[in-house]
């Protein structure tokens, strides 16, 4: 093993939504897509960061005293952090008893994840489930990950790549024949919408994903259904179409539905989520774009997500 | 997602027209102007009789304030019995015999109601201790001695304990199977063969109460005829005339149909809970779907019955046995004791050869749980390497059915390594079943008695840091261990918690060793004696150690607590430094007021028990083997039982949550203590592999009698087929690597605040509290706060 070390802001067990059987999902931090919709926006930066909870803090104050650079200041109107001056060293952290700081980010070695991961082989052998890698992009970490997968796999480990597919194609191929399976999120097939929406162009995303068929990689395309934005039955017809078309090894679409539950999470990160306050979609919405999915021929379409009741007529 | 309380747990529209009506009849306990089953004192009439007897209820320690008013109101309301002249010649055991029969033949209601086909309907009696008026004067003194520890420890915090009755599983088959005519013919040549007075009484003993049994069924029989008779619907009077032969026939001859089997089975069973004046706690069937198969196979394949026959008459029989509430429904509901009997059915697990038994009985068993909706029997589901993927579905699929299980899955292998661990023989065990909730026994003939003694681990961290006095009061209860502040470091602590735990382990199993004495003298129950194999050849009652198995099980409280309180200490004190010994001690006299940073620390900052981490788990671990290998060395002196481990915590980490001081893992004096081996409340944050993880660690066949573990899941786990494969195999992986027995309760904090605020749209719903269901609204609102506040683990 190297001493090549990966960020992850999150190893998440007995996870249930990213891939076949009972998981562990990985999340690697640092992402070169800006999704309006980002539910985890503590996954976009790769450097670590200082969140504040207010509702752990119990105004102990240990947090001033251990800070080095005078960036915290304690008002009654919650913590400031002062961004300019802190160096996320986490003396802060490391000295409240009530853990209401925290840095996001947390360095492994890929044998460390490894053996993080094994914890759960158990479950994985009973469900026929394993590890997920997810982020951020985790293809933005692309030496650690290579590492990380070729270890997961080595030790016997169902090993999914979920990924926006945004990488240079030397990349998308070590680490896509690494996989087991390939969770490939596809948007919208707009290219001007597409750099509007998350920043980056859609044209090797479209390059990678025409590609993965030939190292015989099981794809699972995933569309997160964002209100205004991914909600048409045209763009979902049109990923259905290119999948069906370009990916001939692809299994199945699943249509994740707008979740809000992340807006705490921009208030802790000093961010403004763009989508605040946006309603969620419905059911009926969900199943009707998850019917325009198979009418285009994907053959496994599953919705899942919060929704709203609809309100009545 | 919310269920509306329609969908919860309502009785499936499948339900006959007939068990509809018996059900709506049972749930109207509040309405009904009569009790079918309250409790009926009978006593011999003399002033110094006694009917009903505290240290019965030791484990009951709710009720301790009520004791004297049972006893005294019990007999005062208690009728008399006549007995012949001559009774009071008779050895105790032959008067307790003589007495049961009279009552059973003469004096207990065999009402039938409009439409059962399954009759036998009042248990719950209070029945005379038969004492001579010097037998009565050494009873009542023994038992105020009990009562005055009992009290003491109880009150302090350390526990409770009982001679408590039920909690086995009788030898029904044999029943079934040779009739009580064949167990008269059995007893009638051993009785031959013995010469000892003490046998010899014993057998005759049981030998009057086998002709009690067939005298109940015939007054059954009686009574059907005459209902048969002034009945006008011709099809209601040729069923009340068909029960009437079967009621002529069984239990007294073996029984040959599946119905003659049902009813056999119940009046069986419900004359030990008559005999022991112990209205179903932990009285248990067993393998049910295993010994009733024959009967159900040779019916239907000869077209005496249909599948739907017989699910019916499996509906008739079920409702019988709530009836162990009837009487609690107006006396008032508290903690859910209204809600624990746990006449518990067992279901599929595995053969001798570790192939499964599943068959077409479990299955149909499994649809009547799903669809009507009752709290008794409970059901346990054996679960095993070799179990079926379809039968793990279905039971999944009845997991995710609006509000989590409807019953217990326990599982084999974890199971039967702690059989094997205390000595049972080891080509039985794959035959064991559970008793009350998930207290694992062999069946027929192990006097397994589970709930005897109950005590609160987590009271020895609190001697430990007060040198082996009560926090509150001062008290002694254990040895001076010495100042905390002067130890030199984790182990001198660990040495004091434990001389602490071994301490409060003497004070509760000696209090107990008393109970059982004055059980052993003076209460022999020689009609379950016949039920359990032993008793006979041994020429000893089961109260006196009769049974071939013989066993009292010590529960342990507050597991986690203790665990998590000692990591704290270890890594905080000791390790880190963080924390001072003098200053943590300050702080927990102060109950943490005024120390919130430090009380922080401890709840974040040490490691916690339940999140596969091995600085916690290591210690959970030694704890746990310390105190239940301690117990096992342990035997009670006047019957040579034998004590083991288990980990059912009951609702006593609710009721020592006051009398337990704040501990070092920052938890308040009255916050509830842990709930069986489960993590404290809110500790296991790292989801429910890891639980079970460090629950298979603990190396549980040191506590054999089974470990009570929660986990509560969210409805999004088991929305669609492939999640319920998910939580297929994640009950396989727990098979694998975690404890003996596991409840998933299935929903959302929304639909129980919801519950709370409207109570009567509420109250089909059924919760899991530790090991046994309960209808949520009838629980005492500390339990229902607990339950919402039950980490809900959220798999979104």
């Amino acid at each position: 093993m190297s001493n090549k070390q990966g960020v992850t802001f999150n190893v998440q067990r007995f996870s249930t939504e990213d891939g076949p059987g009972i998981r562990t999902t990985v999340f690697m931090k640092g992402c070169p897509l800006k999704c309006a919709w980002c539910h985890n926006p503590e996954g976009i930066s790769f450097k670590p960061q200082l969140v504040w909870y207010d509702r752990r803090c119990i105004g102990a104050r240990d947090c001033l005293k251990a800070c080095p650079e005078n960036a915290l200041k304690l008002t009654p109107k919650g913590m400031i952090i002062a961004r300019s001056l802190c160096t996320v060293c986490g003396l802060c952290a490391d000295a409240c008893p009530a853990v209401a700081l925290e840095v996001i980010g947390r360095k492994w070695t890929a044998e460390a994840l490894v053996d993080e991961a094994l914890k759960d082989v158990t479950f994985y052998r009973a469900s026929g489930g394993g590890v997920t890698i997810s982020g951020g992009e985790p293809l933005a970490q692309p030496e650690f990950v290579k590492e990380f997968m070729a270890s997961c796999r080595a030790a016997g480990l169902h090993v999914a790549l979920d990924t926006s597919g945004f990488a240079p194609p030397d990349v998308w191929e070590e680490c896509v024949r690494l996989a087991d399976l390939v969770l490939l999120d596809l948007k919208t097939l707009d290219e001007s919408r597409h750099r509007e929406y998350t920043g980056v162009d859609l044209a090797p995303i479209l390059d990678n994903a025409r590609r993965t068929a030939a190292f015989g990689v099981p794809v699972w395309v995933r569309t997160p259904v964002i209100p205004g934005y991914t909600d048409s039955e045209k763009n979902i017809r049109e990923i259905a179409e290119f999948a069906a078309r370009h990916v001939p090894t692809v299994e199945r679409h699943d249509l994740l539905s707008f979740s809000n539950l992340c807006t705490s999470k921009y208030e802790r990160l000093e961010t403004n989520f763009p989508l605040r306050g946006r309603e969620l979609l419905t059911k009926e919405t969900m199943e009707r774009l998850r019917e325009a999915s198979e009418a285009a021929g994907m053959k496994n379409a599953v919705w899942s997500g919060p929704t709203r009741i609809a309100e009545k007529e | 997602m919310t269920c509306e309380p329609a969908q919860l747990w309502s009785p499936s529209d499948g339900l006959s027209t007939r068990v509809k009506k018996l059900r709506g009849e049972y749930f109207s306990f509040y309405e009904r102007d009569h009790f079918r089953n309250e409790v009926q004192a009978f006593t011999t009439g003399k002033p110094y009789d006694t009917v009903w007897a505290p240290h019965q209820w030791g484990v009951v320690p709710e009720i301790y304030m009520f004791f004297d008013a049972y006893r005294d109101s019990l007999l005062a309301s208690a009728s008399t019995v006549k007995l012949k002249a001559g009774f009071r010649r008779e050895p105790l055991i032959v008067r307790r015999a003589l007495f049961f029969r009279e009552v059973v033949t003469k004096h207990l209601p065999v009402k039938i109601l409009d439409g059962e086909l399954i009759v036998g309907a009042h248990f719950n009696t209070a029945l005379s201790k038969t004492h001579t008026k010097s037998e009565a004067k050494k009873y009542n003194r023994r038992i105020r001695k009990w009562l005055r520890e009992a009290r003491r420890l109880n009150a302090a915090g350390v526990g409770n304990c009982g001679a408590t009755p039920g909690h086995l599983i009788p030898d029904y088959p044999e029943v079934l199977k040779t009739g009580f005519s064949g167990i008269h013919d059995r007893l009638t040549s051993q009785m031959k063969n013995r010469a000892d007075a003490k046998g010899r009484n014993l057998l005759k003993a049981m030998l009057i109460c086998c002709e009690a049994a067939a005298g109940f069924a015939e007054r059954c029989a009686g009574e059907a005829e005459r209902l048969a008779e002034n009945e006008p619907d011709e099809k209601r009077a040729g069923e009340l005339r068909a029960i009437a032969l079967i009621c002529r026939k069984v239990p007294w001859e073996p029984a040959e149909t599946f119905h003659e089997a049902l009813q056999s089975l119940w009046f069986t069973h419900m004359l030990v809970m008559a005999a022991e004046s112990y209205p179903g706690p932990g009285l248990s069937y067993g393998r049910i779907d295993q010994y009733l198969l024959p009967f159900y196979r040779r019916d239907v394949s000869e077209r005496k019955i249909t599948r739907e026959d017989a699910r019916e008459l499996l509906h008739c029989w079920w409702i019988k046995h709530n009836y162990a509430y009837d009487y609690q429904g107006r006396i008032g509901t508290n903690q859910g004791i209204n809600s624990g009997f746990g006449q518990l059915i067992t279901l599929s697990g595995c053969g001798p050869d570790g192939e499964d038994l599943t068959n077409e009985l479990t299955l149909l068993m499994l649809e009547v749980i799903g669809e009507i909706n009752l709290l008794e029997p409970k059901p346990n589901i054996r679960i095993h390497r070799n179990t079926p993927a379809d039968f793990l579905l279905k039971v999944c699929e009845l997991v995710s059915m609006a509000q989590g299980s409807p019953f217990l899955l326990n599982f084999d292998e974890a199971s039967i390594r702690g059989l094997k661990w205390e000595g049972l023989p080891v080509d039985e065990l794959w035959n064991y079943a559970p008793v009350g909730c998930l207290e694992n026994t062999l069946q027929g003939k192990d006097r397994s008695g589970t709930v005897d003694v109950n005590v609160n681990l987590a009271k020895a961290v609190e001697l430990a840091l007060n040198d082996g006095r009560d926090t509150a009061t001062g008290e002694r209860l254990g040895p001076a261990t010495g100042d905390p502040a002067a130890f030199h470091g984790f182990d001198d602590f660990f040495t004091a918690f434990k001389k602490q735990l071994s301490a409060i382990l003497d004070l509760i199993i000696g209090c107990n060793n008393r109970a059982d004495a004055i059980r052993a003298r003076f209460e022999p129950t020689p009609y379950l004696s016949l039920l359990v194999e032993g008793c006979a050849e041994s020429g000893k009652d089961i109260t006196q150690g009769g049974a071939v198995h013989n066993f009292l099980t010590v529960q342990g409280i507050g597991f986690a607590t203790a665990v998590d309180s000692v990591a704290a200490v270890k890594k905080l004190v000791y390790e880190t430094g963080q924390i001072s010994m003098p200053e943590l001690l300050r702080a927990i006299r102060a109950n943490f007021e005024g120390y919130e940073p430090l009380r922080q620390a401890l709840l974040n900052r040490a490691p916690k028990y339940g999140n596969d981490d091995p600085a916690a788990d290591d210690i959970a671990r030694e704890v746990s083997r310390f105190w239940t290998e301690a117990v096992f060395r342990e035997k009670s002196p006047a019957t040579a039982k034998r004590y083991r481990g288990g980990y059912l915590s009951w609702n006593y980490w609710i009721s020592y949550a006051p009398s337990t001081a704040a501990t070092p893992d920052g938890r308040r004096r009255g916050t509830f203590l842990s709930n069986g081996i489960c993590a404290v409340n809110g500790m296991a944050a790292a989801g429910p592999t890891a639980a079970a993880l460090s629950a298979g660690r603990l190396s549980l066949e040191t506590a054999p009698n089974g470990a009570s573990h929660t986990i509560s899941l969210n409805p999004t786990l088991v929305r669609d087929g492939e999640h319920l494969e998910k939580l297929a195999g994640f009950l396989r992986a727990y098979n694998e690597c975690g404890g003996t027995a596991l409840q998933i309760n299935m929903i959302t904090p929304d639909t129980l605040r919801a519950a709370l605020e409207n109570p009567e749209d509420h109250r089909n719903l059924l919760v899991r509290v530790t090991g046994y269901n309960a209808y949520f609204v009838m629980l005492g609102r500390e339990i229902q706060n607990e339950i919402i506040a039950r980490e809900s683990l959220n798999l979104g």
